[in-house]
Order: C-alpha cells, then sequence, then structure tokens
C-alpha cells in the first residue's frame, strides 16, 4: 500500500460524495438530455408568465395547494420508486380511501381519531401491499393493481358511488386557512417532504433503501432485511400519501373516491420530470419537489387557458413518454 | 504473407484516449495473444477491428487491401469473426438457428438443407459432428455453448477469428477442449488473436504475445522468448514481486468455523472442513461440484442447507443472510455485478453499505465519521479516494471487487469471509492487490474460504485445499502436499469419491 503513491488524504477529496454522481455522470447522453429539460422549462416558464391571470394571487394559491396534493403522493411514490419497484398504481385510490376514512372515523370520534384513523389506514394498507412485494417477491404493478381493485371494491360496498358528509356541526375551519400567506396544504407538504429526505439521506432505513432498489440480490448478499426495506418503503408511502385525502376531506367537509382519481398519474409524472430514475435505486425528494411544481404549474396554466380537465390526462400521459423517452438513452450504458 | 495489418490505429473516447498509435500485423496459422491490464485498449481494439467502433486514425488491412470497417457486417463479409465475453445465443432456439442467426448469407426463404451441411461441417471441424443440430442451445453446458459461437463464425468462413476471454467462465476440462479447437484451427490455417487474463493459456496456446497498456503498444514477443514474469512485467510497466504474497507464519489462534456434515439437496453431499484463523482454505472443484454451493450455504444464500455449524464454539443457524452476517459471516459473490455491486451509488457507499448501521447516532446517520471511515477504506483496499464519490458501476472489475473487500475489513471483530472466484475477470494488477489484501485479513485474524476454478490461483494461495467432486468431498491437503497434478486429478477423475 506504501508505494503506491496516492495523493494526500484531505476533506476536499471526499467532499459530496452523494451529490457527486451527479457530476460523474454528466456523460454525452446526459447532456442532451440537460438540454431539453433546460428548454422544456423555459418553455414552460414564458407560457405560464403570458397566461393571463397566472401570476395573480389566487391562482398562485391554486398553485401551491395542487402542488401539495400532487407533492404529497409523489413524495410517497418516489420511495417505491426508489426501492425498485417502479411505481404504484393504487396511490389515487389511497387518497379517495383515506378521506373516507378520516371522515367516517373523526365523525365517529372527533378529529383528532380521524387523523390517527386516517394515517393508520393508509399505513396498513400499504404496508401490506409492500409485505406482499418484499417478502414473497410479488410483482409491484400486478400487486398495486390488485390493491387498486381491492380498495375501490371496499370503498363501494361502504359508500355505494356515494360521497360521505362531515357530520353537521363539525367544522375544520381552522385547518383551512393560511400560515403567513402561505397555504396551511403546503406547509404540511413541506413537512411531508422534510421528513422523507431526512429518512432517506440520514437513517439507515434510507440508506438501505437504495441499496435494495440499486441491486436486491446484492443487498440480501451483504445481510440487508431486504422485505423490512421494501415494506418500510410502501408504508411510509402510505403516511406520506394519507396527508393529500385527509386535506381533501378537511377542504370540502366531505370525501369520495372521486377525490383520489388521477392522482397517481399525476405523482408518477412529477417523480419521472423530478429526475428519479424509474428502475430504481437513485432519486431524492428535492427532485421530486421539482417535478410536482413543475406538474403543478402545467395543471394551474391548463385551466387558465379554459382547457377541460381530461386533457391533464392526456398531458400527464404525454409528460410521462417523453420523460421516459428521454430517461431511456441515459440510462442505457 | 500477413492476412491482417493494422498501422497506426487509434480511438479517443471525450479526453480518454483509449487506443494511441496501435499496430500489428498476423498471419495465417498464427495465434496471437493480446495481453494487457483491464483498462489498456484490447476490447477497443477488438471492437475497431469488428467495424463496432470507428478508429480516429490508422489502417485496416486484409490480405494486404486496406478497408475503413464501417459496420459489423463489414467486418464479418471482409472474413473477420468474433467471439465476444458474453455469450451471444438465444437459448430457446436450436444449434442450427443459432449458427445462422443474424447472417446475411441467409435468404428470407431459405434452403435449409444446404444451411444444414453447412453447419455440420463446421461442427466437424470443431470435433462436435455428431451433435444434434436441433437440440435448444439451452440444454448445453457453457463450454459447448462457447463451441456453437466459434462454429457460427466457421460457418460464415471467418479466416480471422477473435477470442476475447473465451474461457473466463468455463471448467478445466471444457478450457482444455477449446484450447484443442482453436490448435485445429491454427492448423487449417485461421489466424486467431486471443485475449486472455490467463498466462497459463497464453503460453499454453499462443506463437506470439502483444502487450498493450494504457492504450499503447509495449511489445510483441514470440512466446518461446519471455517468460511468465517478463510478460507480468510488460504489462504491469513496473517490475513485479512475487504475484501470491507468502503465508504469514503467525502463531495458531484456533478455529474461526467448523462445519460438520453440510449437505445441500442435489448440491453438496456430507462436507465438512475446518477453517482456522489467518489461513486460506480453498475449495477446487469444476462448474457443478458444488463447491461454491457450499460457501453459499454457509453465508446464509441457500434455504434447505442442514448441517452442524459452529463459529467460535457457539453454533450457527444456516438459512439467513442477516443472521449470518451478526455472527461476521461474510460473502463475496461470484457475480459481482448481479450479487455484489450496486452499480448507481457511489463507491463510498459501495465500501459502507454493509455498516450503515454501526455508525448513527440516535437512529441518524453520522456522515462526517461514515466519510472519514469511507476513506481508510479505501486507502486500506488500494483504492483512489478521489474516486470515492463515482458511481460503482463506472469503476473497472478490479475496483469493484477491492470495494466488495473493503465491505469486509474493519468489521468489529475479525471474521469469516467467504468468497467465489474472487479474482474473476480482474486483471494482473489487481489481482496482486486482492492477494495481498486477503494476506492482510489473515494477518488480522480472519478465516478466509474461497473456491476457484483457476487451479494456478489455488495452488498460488491456499493453506489448505479441499477438493470436490459432483457434491463430494475428494480429499485434503495442507500447504506442503498441494501440488497441481493432484487437485487435477481430483476434481476431474474423482477415484476416491467413486469408491
Amino acid at each position: 500500500m506504501s508505494q503506491s503513491a496516492e495523493p494526500p488524504l484531505t476533506d476536499r477529496t471526499l467532499a459530496a460524495p452523494a451529490q457527486g454522481q451527479m457530476a460523474a455522470r454528466a456523460g454525452e447522453p446526459r447532456n442532451y438530455v440537460g438540454i431539453v429539460r433546460v428548454a422544456v422549462l423555459v418553455i414552460l416558464a414564458a407560457v405560464a408568465l403570458t397566461t393571463p391571470g397566472f401570476l395573480s394571487q389566487p391562482s398562485i394559491l391554486s398553485l401551491l395547494t395542487t402542488v401539495s396534493f400532487i407533492g404529497c403522493v409523489a413524495v410517497g411514490m418516489t420511495l417505491i420508486t426508489i426501492s425498485g419497484n417502479i411505481m404504484s398504481f393504487a396511490l389515487g385510490a389511497l387518497v379517495g380511501a383515506t378521506a373516507m376514512v378520516f371522515v367516517l372515523a373523526a365523525n365517529w370520534g372527533g378529529f383528532a381519531f380521524g387523523l390517527v384513523a386516517g394515517l393508520a389506514f393508509a399505513a396498513v394498507t400499504n404496508a401490506l401491499q409492500g409485505f406482499l412485494i418484499g417478502w414473497l417477491r410479488a410483482n409491484p404493478i400486478i400487486v398495486s393493481i390488485a390493491a387498486l381493485a381491492l380498495i375501490y371494491g371496499v370503498a363501494e360496498a361502504f359508500a355505494a358511488h356515494g360521497t360521505i358528509y362531515a357530520a353537521t356541526g363539525t367544522s375544520y375551519a381552522g385547518f383551512k386557512g393560511k400560515v403567513a400567506g402561505i397555504p396551511v396544504e403546503f406547509v404540511v407538504f413541506l413537512c411531508v417532504a422534510a421528513v422523507a429526505q431526512f429518512l432517506l439521506s440520514l437513517t439507515t432505513f434510507g440508506r438501505n433503501l437504495f441499496l435494495v432498489g440499486s441491486s436486491f440480490r446484492a443487498a440480501e448478499a451483504i445481510g440487508v432485511h431486504t422485505w423490512r426495506a421494501v415494506t418500510g418503503a410502501y408504508l411510509w408511502a402510505g403516511l406520506f400519501t394519507a396527508p393529500a385525502g385527509i386535506m381533501l376531506a378537511i377542504r370540502y367537509d366531505a370525501a369520495s373516491m372521486n377525490y383520489g382519481l388521477g392522482y397517481e398519474y399525476d405523482a408518477i409524472a412529477a417523480v419521472l420530470v423530478g429526475g428519479t430514475v424509474i428502475k430504481g435505486g437513485e432519486g431524492s425528494v428535492l427532485r421530486t419537489l421539482a417535478g410536482a411544481i413543475v406538474i403543478g404549474v402545467i395543471q394551474v396554466v391548463l385551466v387558465l387557458q379554459g382547457l377541460r380537465t381530461e386533457w391533464q390526462y392526456l398531458i400527464a400521459g404525454l409528460i410521462v413518454l417523453g420523460v421516459i423517452a428521454l430517461q431511456t438513452p441515459g440510462t442505457r450504458d | 504473407m500477413d492476412i491482417l495489418t493494422v498501422e497506426g490505429l487509434s480511438k479517443s473516447f471525450g479526453a480518454v484516449r483509449a487506443l494511441r498509435d496501435v499496430s500489428l500485423s498476423l498471419r495465417a496459422g498464427e495465434i496471437r495473444a493480446i495481453c494487457g491490464e483491464n483498462g489498456a485498449g484490447k476490447s477497443t481494439l477488438v471492437k475497431s477491428l469488428m467495424g463496432i467502433f470507428t478508429p480516429d486514425a490508422g489502417s485496416i488491412a486484409i490480405d494486404g487491401v486496406h478497408h475503413t470497417m464501417r459496420s459489423p457486417q463489414q467486418a464479418q463479409a471482409l472474413g473477420l469473426g468474433l467471439v465476444a465475453q458474453e455469450l451471444s445465443l438465444a437459448p430457446r432456439l436450436s444449434v442450427l438457428d443459432n449458427i445462422w442467426l443474424g447472417s446475411a448469407d441467409v435468404p428470407l426463404f431459405h434452403r435449409r438443407r444446404d444451411l444444414r451441411r453447412r453447419a455440420r461441417a463446421a461442427l466437424e471441424i470443431l470435433g462436435a459432428g455428431e451433435w444434434d443440430l436441433d437440440t435448444p442451445v439451452s440444454a448445453l453446458s457453457i463450454g459447448q455453448q462457447q463451441l456453437v459461437e466459434v462454429a457460427r463464425l466457421l460457418a460464415r468462413d471467418a479466416r480471422i477469428l477473435i477470442l476475447d476471454e473465451p474461457t473466463a467462465t468455463l471448467t478445466d476440462t471444457e478450457i482444455a477442449r477449446i484450447l484443442d479447437v482453436l490448435k485445429t484451427l491454427k492448423a487449417r490455417g485461421h489466424a486467431i488473436l486471443y485475449i486472455s487474463h490467463r498466462l497459463g493459456e497464453v503460453f499454453d496456446l499462443c506463437d506470439t504475445v502483444t502487450v498493450l497498456r494504457n492504450g499503447e503498444h509495449v511489445a510483441t514477443r514470440q512466446v518461446p522468448d519471455i517468460t511468465r514474469e517478463q510478460l507480468i512485467e510488460l504489462m504491469l510497466g513496473r517490475p513485479f514481486g512475487d504475484m501470491y504474497p507468502a503465508a504469514a507464519a503467525g502463531p495458531d489462534t484456533g478455529d474461526a468455523l467448523v462445519v460438520e456434515g453440510l449437505n445441500v439437496a442435489g448440491s453438496v453431499q456430507d462436507l465438512s472442513l475446518v477453517a482456522p484463523r489467518g489461513k486460506i482454505l480453498c475449495i477446487a472443484g469444476q462448474i457443478g461440484s458444488g463447491a461454491n454451493v457450499v460457501t453459499r450455504a454457509l453465508a446464509g444464500l441457500v434455504p434447505g442447507a442442514t448441517g452442524r455449524v459452529s463459529v467460535g464454539d457457539k453454533p450457527l443457524r444456516l438459512g439467513s443472510v442477516p443472521h449470518c452476517v451478526a455472527r461476521d459471516l461474510l460473502f463475496l459473490s461470484e457475480d459481482r455485478a448481479a450479487e455484489g455491486i450496486f452499480h448507481q451509488r457511489s463507491a463510498l457507499e459501495n465500501l459502507l453499505a454493509a455498516n450503515f448501521s454501526a455508525h448513527t447516532h440516535m437512529g441518524i446517520l453520522d456522515w462526517p465519521k461514515l466519510k472519514r471511515i469511507g476513506a481508510r477504506l479505501a486507502q486500506r483496499v488500494a483504492i483512489d479516494p478521489r474516486r470515492l464519490a463515482a458511481a460503482a458501476g463506472k469503476l473497472s472489475g478490479g475496483n469493484q471487487q477491492k470495494l466488495l473487500f473493503g465491505r469486509a475489513i474493519e468489521r468489529p471483530q475479525p471474521g469469516v469471509l467467504l468468497m467465489n472466484e474472487p479474482t474473476r475477470g480482474i486483471d494482473v494488477g489487481a489481482r496482486a492487490d486482492i492477494y495481498r489484501i486477503m494476506r492482510e485479513l489473515c494477518a488480522h485474524g480472519y478465516a478466509l474460504i474461497m473456491t476457484s476454478s483457476d487451479l494456478e490461483e489455488v495452488v498460488g494461495v491456499a493453506d489448505i485445499v479441499i477438493t470436490m467432486y459432483r457434491g463430494r468431498t475428494v480429499a485434503r491437503y495442507q500447504r506442503q502436499s498441494i501440488a497441481m497434478a493432484r487437485i487435477l486429478a481430483d476434481i476431474t477423475h474423482p477415484v476416491q469419491a467413486a469408491a
């Protein structure tokens, strides 16, 4: 070892290992992806700023709340993607079901009980899926589709197409306001994002999640409890998704399965636009945050331009396809 | 006349000059070894010849006629053929289909009979004329599949064959067959470029050897005029001490691991071993002998394994990796790409992967401390600390393997290292580093158990050898009595095991 002429070890040579990989990956294919990204952002910003009314207070507030709802689901989705399990199609349904559990439980046992019940419901529902995937190595896409059908089926039985309303007399007025001019929803979302980033960067669970997502077999071979990591990823994804449902219920004093409609697609789009790699083992909440803002801006612009909601699905689909097409050459080396 | 002449070939990728002004020539009936460490430019040379890369400068001439290689199809039409490192067969298709797969000769409505005849003729040259052309390739052994690859080139009238590490995944008997086949082809006037990390094969098979280093041509020699040590020094570019460091004659500090009656259905029968601290125990056997299943089972990776195993005098339950890791049994897979390295994660994280939980404050990772530990580990396993931030997938095979070793050192207490083929696909320089690391671990009181299909390596590093044949132990040897001939005899002609 002494004969090798290595440079002296300084702190500078070791600076920023996690961020450093971005620079290391800046190969030729990535460069043009970067150019496309910047171009798309510039165009989007130009369209947004020239859309009449975009810079008005109501539209900014609506942007922030939109980003919050999509963002909570997208942060949960990020954990699932990082863990190597691609995406969950059941998170939108989970949003609606959590909203219903929250309203039912709050009507019965008060607001705090509703909160706990909603979070617990989402955590358990998702953890069960994670367990199937992590322990039995079931296909994550199939499991999420099955969960989607199950959640809708059970919800139908309870509510029969209907909407569940908060008991007369209850009002969640205190949770509908603003904190220093910022909607409560956005504050909650920032908290969710902070907790998620903390988990990913600063806990053993988070690091194991990256390892399992990068190579399940290699993680297994060094003694990582792979099923715990995967189950944990889904459990936390449930906990991060639940606030979206609860906040929607608070906003409308009611809950319905329709509330969650389409959120999984927006969240998938946000995760991909943020640059989290679909095959797992890479990604961050900050990227997803950026992705959620892009998706939010697009939706607000569509609404301001007077396009129908159906167009939003089309746009979300196009974005997902576009990002996948861009991602592929960069990851195939 | 020279069948192939390469002059002044250069190729750069961005700032990296992968090939610099390389010239060589090849005669019909000549087998030329191309040697060099990983990154020396061997693959770039091959890919430039095959029209996969377009060189920046230089010329390629076949039979004295200059050609600009624009595509693999053109190279194929000119009589060049490549057997790549990874097999490129379609496992579900038949031998016949694989031989003609992708050939420009096959018309849309082809005459099966003619193609069968030509495929048969190619296999006959390889001594495999009796094979059923309609067997799916997946039913063949890896060695036989390799022959199908060669037959594919012969069927297309390739006169210049390029073989890129054809023996890396073969057993010794299969290697012997491939080498025989190549000698036959040489006698028939084919010219062969032979790329291998295994120097034994170079001296066995090749007439001449060209050494590349850092993309440059270093030397071309007649094989009889050069010794193994000289060749290694040419490859390394520096004087080379002993490849295998001497075993430290440390005091006997007891047995780390005792195994009695290990059984794995279909792979291992009634295996017993004792692994002393500070020693390297080598389990030698061909593919299918069960040797690599023994190490996997001891690492907790084989669900159905049974047997009495004790670590430091306390019994160990098999079948759970976390359980085995907690008792300091650590596993290094032969399949580095799929079961060892976390490709997208940084080298630093790869070094620390198994130890994150040991460095937390109230559940929060202590990154400053982890970085310090990572830097120290990198130094101990001879990895440039500046590369710690790079994604592990971008590092060479040798550096990746060092990362895996880095995970195993600095355990709270010395443990047992279970390694399958620890130097597979690794160049000479990194190999020497790895043997040194292994001896250092021994000096710290680790017990090392490894499997290897490279007999030269077994004889070079092992303190104790256990030979296996079809799941059974054939014999045991201590350092003084380890001899290559005996081991080879044991793993191929198991007289004792059959008795």
